[in-house]
């Protein structure tokens, strides 16, 4: 034990321990609190004292009840998933393309997946049908794919960060455009759901979609944390991280598509959420004062579901009773964000 | 150890694309044994050595580490005959030193990538070797390009392979640690055997501490053998283009041309 004390010392690690810990705390004391604050408050407010007989089954014919359990809860828990599936994909693609400012829906991937289930709402319910949770995932899934791969097909010719970050753009407001156009054809009365979706919210997700969900982000987000020492060789290039012995091919095809499938199941039930995957990823490092994916896969997984909760209470509850798209909210608190590290790494290349 | 050799070329041919650069490269680098590869600016040093490392696609020939083909060692099992120094600046982001160096340790911890403490022994052994132990918690990024160049060594060393690869070890380095940067690799060699392929553009420096001399130029190698047989006159002047007696490969001395009057 002496040894290891010493061996701790000499590392510096009893101070990045101590550190970690710290962050991790911080973030399951957020979590909890948002937790409450998105059960409790809303249109109805439900007093905090209740709020402990109602989540454990007792007083099951009250209105808060009802609310609690059909509305609040499979809503907080969709947040809190969907939001760390965010930050995964976004912290998967800044390692893929080694740019800090890569992100699910600023390269377009999120679009993309908009596009495909736009598409295949409106053949499946126009024919009469009912879209499922495995049938959104799916189509959301496909169109992530088609996106990454033209990502991918324009980061192989051009060299340069930020041209990327500019195709990606563009990809998306391709995408969101032709989206746009398909809403505007359907004027089928079931696809005015359609609308709120695909500027993004987490409203009107009920206990059917939770299951799957829940299945293929935590399954996902665990294959993510098993490729932390990989990621975490690949941060020091692609020549180094092979002379250590990672199947580059492989990886990256694991990184591929792990991100895209993320970004698809957050687009599927919440339609597409912008920054979180940017700024999360990058707050988190900042906190823990170190880039080593094994404490920053996990860190961004709460981190992510906490921003979410956060800026989902915000978008449902500032302007009651109108609802303000969970995007608009991500964007306000996130693109600072993104801005701050773009005047950093600029500071850092005038040095 | 069974094989001779623990890196063989035998008629590598390197290039980009599938495309001959330069043909019939033999390279045999023994335990305990540093080669060195010399030649212009542009000849193709870097090209052999990434070829080598597998870093590039190879044209033809083969390579073998510890006398078993390249095409049938795994990424895992390459990485422990061979480990390297790149040239290229490396980017990165809230990483101490000690996590740069760390990262040697890679083929040797479970799939976590959580070090023991013999690992962490290790890693501490290899940066006294490369005196930058004192920078271990300091943040990469604020190092100066000579500091980095000795913890990239610092973190080849602590993978502990049988081979070690270094492409322009000296790039950003001063005089000063330039000696002490080969006097290391001297030290490694004799105390743990490891056999090393460098490419460096010092002449002096590297008819000091090879054993074994490699000239690069044009589509092939130009000569090759003991560091007494390639610094002369004769070779020197021809591998670089030389005017017969402005440079003395032995001391070092340059002539120039005298300025008009």
């Amino acid at each position: 034990m002496q040894r290891q004390d010493q061996i701790d010392d000499d590392f510096g690690q009893g101070v990045r321990r101590a550190r970690v810990t710290g962050v991790f705390i911080g973030l399951a004391v957020l979590l909890v609190v948002f937790a409450v604050a998105n059960l409790c408050i809303g249109s109805l407010t439900v007093p905090l004292q209740d709020l402990g007989a109602i989540l454990t089954g007792h007083d099951t014919e009250s209105t808060y009840y009802q609310v609690i359990w059909n509305i609040r809860l499979p809503r907080l828990i969709a947040a809190g998933l969907l939001g760390g599936a965010l930050a995964l994909a976004g912290f998967l693609l800044q390692t893929f393309f080694n740019n800090p400012i890569a992100g699910p829906y600023i390269l377009g991937i999120s679009s993309g997946a908009k596009l495909v289930v736009a598409l295949m709402m409106i053949v499946v319910v126009g024919n009469a049908g009912v879209m499922t949770s495995g049938m959104l995932i799916l189509a959301a899934f496909v169109g992530s794919m088609i996106a990454m791969i033209f990502v991918l097909l324009v980061s192989r010719r051009i060299n340069s960060m930020s041209m990327l970050i500019v195709a990606g753009v563009m990809i998306g407001y391709i995408c969101s455009a032709a989206t746009d156009f398909l809403i505007t054809f359907a004027s089928d009365a079931n696809i005015v759901n359609l609308k709120n979706w695909s500027l993004g919210s987490f409203s009107g997700i009920n206990w059917s979609d939770i299951g799957l969900m829940t299945v293929v982000v935590l399954a996902s987000s665990g294959a993510v944390f098993l490729l932390s020492k990989p990621m975490g060789a690949f941060q020091l290039g692609e020549q180094y991280a092979r002379s250590m012995g990672v199947n580059i091919r492989l990886f990256r095809i694991a990184l591929i598509l792990l991100s895209s499938l993320l970004a698809a199941c957050v687009t599927a039930f919440a339609g597409p959420i912008s920054f979180v995957g940017i700024a999360v990823p990058h707050l988190v490092k900042r906190f823990l004062a170190t880039s080593k994916p094994l404490v920053v896969v996990p860190a961004a997984f709460l981190g992510g579901g906490i921003f979410c909760l956060f800026c989902d209470l915000i978008a449902r509850s500032v302007f009651a009773p109108t609802e303000v798209s969970i995007s608009a909210v991500t964007a306000i608190f996130g693109a600072p964000v993104v801005i701050a590290i773009l005047l950093h790494r600029q500071k850092r290349v005038e040095q | 150890m069974s094989a001779e050799f623990v890196l063989e070329t035998k008629d590598l041919t390197v290039g980009y694309d599938g495309t001959a650069l330069i043909n019939g490269v033999n390279i045999e680098v023994k335990a305990g044994k540093i080669v060195t590869l010399i030649g212009p600016n542009g000849a193709g040093k870097s090209t052999i050595l990434k070829t080598i490392a597998g870093h590039l696609e190879k044209v033809g020939g083969a390579v073998y580490l510890s006398g078993r083909p390249f095409e049938k060692l795994t990424a895992h099992d390459v990485s422990l005959e061979l480990s390297v120094m790149l040239t290229e600046r490396l980017r990165t982001e809230l990483l101490t030193c000690a996590d740069v160096v760390e990262t040697g340790r890679y083929p040797y911890t479970g799939r976590l990538g959580i070090l023991s403490d013999d690992d962490r022994e290790k890693v501490r052994e290899a940066m006294e070797m490369v005196h930058v132990w004192d920078l271990r918690a300091r943040d990469f990024m604020q190092l100066s390009d000579g500091q980095r160049q000795r913890i990239m060594l610092a973190r080849a060393i602590c993978q502990e392979p049988r081979t070690i690869m270094l492409d322009e070890p000296t790039n950003y380095l001063d005089i000063h640690y330039q000696i002490e940067l080969l006097n290391v690799l001297r030290h490694l060699v004799s105390t743990r055997g490891v056999g090393v392929i460098m490419s460096l553009h010092e002449l002096p420096l590297a008819r000091k501490v090879s054993d074994h001399i490699i000239c690069v130029k044009g589509d092939s190698i130009v000569a090759q053998g003991p560091p007494e047989e390639i610094f002369t006159p004769a070779v020197i002047d021809e591998l670089y283009d030389l005017e017969p007696g402005t440079f003395d490969p032995v001391s070092g001395n340059i002539e120039l041309d005298p300025l008009p009057s």
